[in-house]
């Protein structure tokens, strides 16, 4: 009697607190990420500096890290890095009326001075800037050939010194600022609750889901008539499956963060991004060109379904373990 | 195949004839879909207390609805993407046509007749264009007559003006593609706006919000008598500004966000649902869904009145002169002396409460 009484305590306390959760995540998973998004976008401005050939291997290497940095924390997407349109300038994607190659050409065929100024880079279009913008010029065959040699090579310094300005100050915020104000919420704040913190790293899971599932298989994937391998994030840089499966760690580990100690829950979540994990790692197809063929397209689509599938979990059963409003209008978004 | 479609034709025309007034089917202030306890969807007629005086299927989740303004008929969209809108025959639930968008089109769930009935206009995406489109539908026999550009991308909800020759267009600005699920494909260039359309296609006049306010996505719309339009937003930005979702509009003038104190502001979550006036035009209310908050602001202030709470509120309209909001867990209130739940019933209430125009 006296062990049921015991049992009966210990089911009934809160494990672990919201609190604690939203410290675990915040010291874990959000700000290591940030520091190593800002240290390697610093190294890829310094390796630009030193030699900025898109041929270059150092500059390769430098961005390859960063970019890889940023896509780990790419589903964060509030606070310190919305702030000014600073997710946006790192990260213009998809580019679905091809922006960014025509501010390139137009800043590259006009030899625009801005990119001399680090102080004014800022105000060109963000279709020209961040890790998008270089991809272009470090891979695509046009426009890392065109026009004059040392204007392309001042531009990639440009664009690689202004996403570690950018990255340098979302990491500052978020440490100065923003962790105390997810980790003190307080009637009258951003956060008035734990329960609206967690709220939000919910809404960026579901977020980050829907870009894999939506975005990244969707967009290349397009309709079984017509696919449209181009529409593939990063093909040029045959980095668009390493994308997919570096978001889906990250949420994973989000996911982890999130469950806690319902260790029932975090099985449930786990199986869903082992079906998932397991397709990516084997489908040995980089930047999705696949979809153009039958079998090609039909494993993308598996793949497709299997993050949905994690989507489709979350909601069932993390939101309502969060508190998740999950009311037949509020989560329409209509 | 043809012959079929003859058959079907002949069998619409037929069934029109004789069609029924709403006066016929009990006169209901309001239709609305929802979703019934067996997981089916339906559209409901509902008279200004809240009761049911007709039901009829339809064949997947709806948003919007546009009621004829004489014929018990009314077009049913299919929440967005959607690419069919059904016309049903409220007093027997047939499905007199079916409205297919065409090819590289798809509804986005919100349509209105002209005020002779003869017209139906209806907000569609040109998603390889990532451009918002007018369709323009004979009422009679739901034949696509054309269209004409919405003046932006994203194009939601539409409107008559009081002068019956113009339409009052919500541009949300948000560009999607039916590859991309719902996902927000432009939203660092999002441009929304309120375009004024003659009815065939002539556009008028433009009103953008102020540049910090690009992201606050025009989505729904009322308009009072006197030509005034109120809208409701949908912030797309960062919760760290969470500007108020309500504003108003008169032609001619700039837009204007209602003030709201910082705590009724963010008691939105940046989030407008439905919007309409009551109390003669000298008040305006918006739901908010996400918050769980149906807000009411004062005309002639031009500030936010008060936040009520009510849990999954979306629809709002206007009967008897009081304004009523159904919600996501099946009440139908009304706002008159404060909020009372008039019905409640084992249904899920859809986004909009839509109101049949007098007649």
């Amino acid at each position: 009697m006296f062990r049921t009484l015991v049992a009966c305590l210990v089911m009934a306390l809160p494990m672990p607190a919201l609190a604690d959760r939203t410290d675990t995540i915040l010291d874990q998973h959000v700000l290591p990420g940030f520091a190593e998004l800002a240290a390697s976008s610093q190294a890829l401005s310094e390796a630009a500096q030193s030699e900025c050939q898109a041929t270059a291997v150092p500059l390769r290497d430098a961005y390859t890290h960063a970019f890889d940095a940023w896509i780990r924390v790419s589903h964060l997407r509030f606070g310190p890095t919305e702030r000014d349109n600073r997710g946006f300038a790192l990260a213009f994607w998809p580019d679905s009326r091809s922006s960014t190659p025509k501010t390139l050409t137009a800043l590259i065929h006009n030899e625009d001075p801005i990119v001399t100024d680090p102080k004014a880079f800022p105000t060109v279009s963000i279709a020209g800037r961040g890790f998008y913008a270089m991809e272009y010029l470090l891979c695509d065959p046009r426009l890392s050939t065109l026009g004059d040699d040392a204007y392309r090579c001042a531009l990639i310094q440009a664009i690689a010194q202004d996403i570690a300005t950018t990255s340098r100050d979302v990491d500052q915020d978020w440490r100065q600022t923003y962790v105390a104000l997810m980790k003190t919420p307080e009637p009258g704040g951003v956060y008035q609750s734990e329960a609206e913190v967690l709220q939000e790293f919910y809404k960026a899971l579901d977020t980050g889901l829907q870009i894999n599932a939506d975005l990244r298989l969707g967009r290349p994937l397009g309709t079984f008539d017509k696919p449209r391998p181009k529409r593939a994030e990063v093909w040029r840089s045959d980095r668009s499956l390493r994308h997919l499966q570096l978001s889906l760690e990250q949420l994973r580990q989000l996911v982890r963060l999130l469950a806690a100690d319902d260790t029932d829950l975090a099985q449930r979540l786990d199986a869903k991004f082992d079906v998932a994990q397991t397709k990516a790692d084997a489908l040995n197809d980089p930047a999705f060109a696949g979809v153009a063929t039958p079998a090609g397209r039909f494993r993308i689509e598996v793949l497709q379904q299997a993050v949905n599938g994690i989507r489709t979990e979350v909601t069932q059963s993390l939101g309502p373990a969060l508190g998740v409003s999950v009311g037949f209008n509020s989560l329409d978004g209509d | 195949m043809a012959t079929r479609r003859r058959f079907l034709a002949g069998l619409a025309a037929s069934t029109l004839i004789p069609a029924s007034s709403w006066a016929d089917m009990g006169a209901p202030a309001f239709v609305s879909a929802a979703r019934t306890v067996d997981g089916d969807y339906h559209l409901f007629g509902l008279t200004g207390a809240g009761e049911v005086v007709f039901q009829v299927p339809l064949p997947a989740r709806g948003h919007a609805a546009a009621a004829h303004p004489e014929r018990a008929e009314v077009v049913a969209f299919a929440r967005r993407p959607g690419r069919f809108a059904v016309m049903l025959d409220c007093a027997n639930g047939a499905v007199l046509a079916e409205l297919a968008a065409p090819v590289g089109r798809h509804f986005y769930g919100h349509g209105v007749y002209s005020a002779d009935g003869h017209l139906l206009f209806t907000t569609e995406n040109d998603y390889e264009n990532a451009r918002g489109v007018i369709g323009v539908w004979n009422a009679k026999n739901y034949a696509r007559l054309g269209e004409f550009p919405s003046g932006g991308v994203g194009p939601h909800d539409l409107r008559l003006m009081p002068d019956a020759a113009t339409l009052v267009v919500a541009n949300g600005g948000i560009e999607t593609h039916p590859d991309s699920g719902r996902a927000k494909l432009n939203l660092p260039f999002m441009q929304p706006n309120l375009s004024y359309l003659s009815l065939d296609g002539v556009n008028a006049e433009q009103a953008e919000l102020p540049p910090d306010l690009r992201m606050n996505s025009i989505r729904h719309l009322d308009v009072r008598a006197d030509g005034l339009v109120g809208f409701a937003t949908q912030w797309q930005g960062d919760r760290m500004h969470s500007p108020a979702v309500i504003g108003i509009h008169r032609r001619g003038d700039q837009p204007k966000m209602l003030y709201a104190a910082p705590d009724q502001a963010r008691a939105m979550e940046g989030y407008g649902g439905s919007v309409a006036f009551f109390d003669h035009g000298r008040r305006i209310a918006v739901s908010s869904p996400r918050g769980g908050v149906l807000q009411t602001g004062d005309m002639t202030l031009g500030v936010v009145e008060q936040n009520l709470s009510i849990p999954d509120v979306c629809g709002v309209g206007v009967a008897e002169g009081a304004l009523h909001a159904t919600t996501g867990t099946g009440a139908f209130w009304r706002l008159s002396e404060g909020a009372q739940a008039l019905t409640q019933l084992p249904l899920a209430w859809d986004n909009h409460l839509v109101r049949i125009s007098p007649v």
